[in-house]
């Protein structure tokens, strides 16, 4: 377990040449935890930049050849637009929860918390509904390069979310079980970065696999 | 900058928005996904469409950085170690386009 990242008692009376008095705040004065979700966000980012930009140069490759599927045709923006929404209502409900978790609401904290867990898990219904008519419409892995790129990339985020819905839960449990652990307020932050994060790179997907 | 002038910052990037703030956020952006759903359906034509569809995107993914990421605001190492390897994503996937839109050489 990291150390407590919150400042308490005599130490907001320290003199700036002494040592930081968290191990977790370095000498550029930034939470050494959250700078590396930030970076590790970072790294992501490129990851599906390479997923989305291999989906792309594909479109025409894929239409060129003799098991050509036309994404127009399989791809449908109504069901997907309420995907959106719903990770778009995960990002309010998790916003809020660190609102409330900073102003030391627990009861409020626990439901926008686990309203965040939930809409990832309806997502993910989603996901796999969208999938499994995809796969009865002929579009499967192997059926296409419009199938091989277009699963990859939905494939790999559809992971993120459920990666990023166990992190929550994950969080959740360590302050229930530890309410006044002072590190609980950077946990929480740093599991609703990874999580805006993933709605983020759903934001991307949307535009650029459904929509254009 | 020690430990207490960090935490002291943190909290004042933070503690400026209310819930009705994140409520209005979310808001404008629900109306952006509207609009960008509505307006695929508008049959406008593809080359008007496209830079259309990518302004509001931009808008929407701005939104959820600088407000719910809390970005804007925050340290700028925190907006180094995101920017950085955001605008080097943003170039390789137009240097790529630019490269691969028409190319269908390995189409067999």
């Amino acid at each position: 377990m990291s150390a407590p990242t919150t400042t308490h008692g005599d130490e907001s009376h320290a003199p700036a040449h002494v040592a930081p008095a968290h191990p977790s705040v370095g000498s550029l004065g930034v939470d050494s935890r959250k700078l590396g979700v930030w970076a590790f966000i970072g790294s992501e980012t490129l990851f599906f930049a390479a997923l989305i930009v291999i989906y792309l140069i594909n479109v025409p490759v894929n239409m060129a050849r003799a098991d050509a599927q036309d994404p127009k045709e399989l791809l449908g923006i109504a069901f997907t637009s309420i995907l959106a929404a719903i990770l778009l209502a995960s990002s309010l409900t998790m916003v809020l929860a660190l609102a409330a978790s900073k102003r030391k609401d627990m009861r409020q904290f626990t439901i926008w918390h686990l309203a965040t867990i939930g809409l990832g898990l309806c997502f993910l219904g989603g996901q796999v509904y969208e999938f499994t008519h995809l796969y009865e419409e002929g579009l499967t892995l192997s059926s296409s390069m419009l199938g091989t790129t277009f699963f990859v990339l939905t494939g790999f985020h559809g992971t993120h979310v459920a990666i990023g819905a166990t992190w929550l839960f994950a969080t959740w449990l360590k302050v229930r079980k530890y309410p006044d652990s002072p590190e609980n307020l950077m946990d929480i932050e740093l599991a609703g970065l990874y999580w805006h994060f993933v709605d983020l790179v759903w934001v991307a997907i949307f535009t650029l696999i459904y929509l254009i | 900058m020690d430990a207490t002038q960090a935490h002291d910052h943190d909290k004042h990037s933070d503690s400026s928005h209310t819930p009705s703030f994140y409520w209005k956020v979310a808001a404008i952006l629900a109306v952006i996904t509207i609009v960008e759903v509505l307006i695929t359906l508008l049959h406008i034509p593809h080359p008007i469409l496209v830079p259309i569809l990518l302004v509001l995107s931009v808008l929407k993914g701005a939104g959820v950085v600088m407000f719910f990421m809390h970005l804007r605001g925050d340290r700028p190492p925190y907006q180094l170690m995101f920017m950085m390897p955001f605008l080097l994503a943003v170039t390789f996937i137009l240097l790529f386009l630019n490269l691969f839109s028409e190319h269908v050489g390995i189409a067999g």
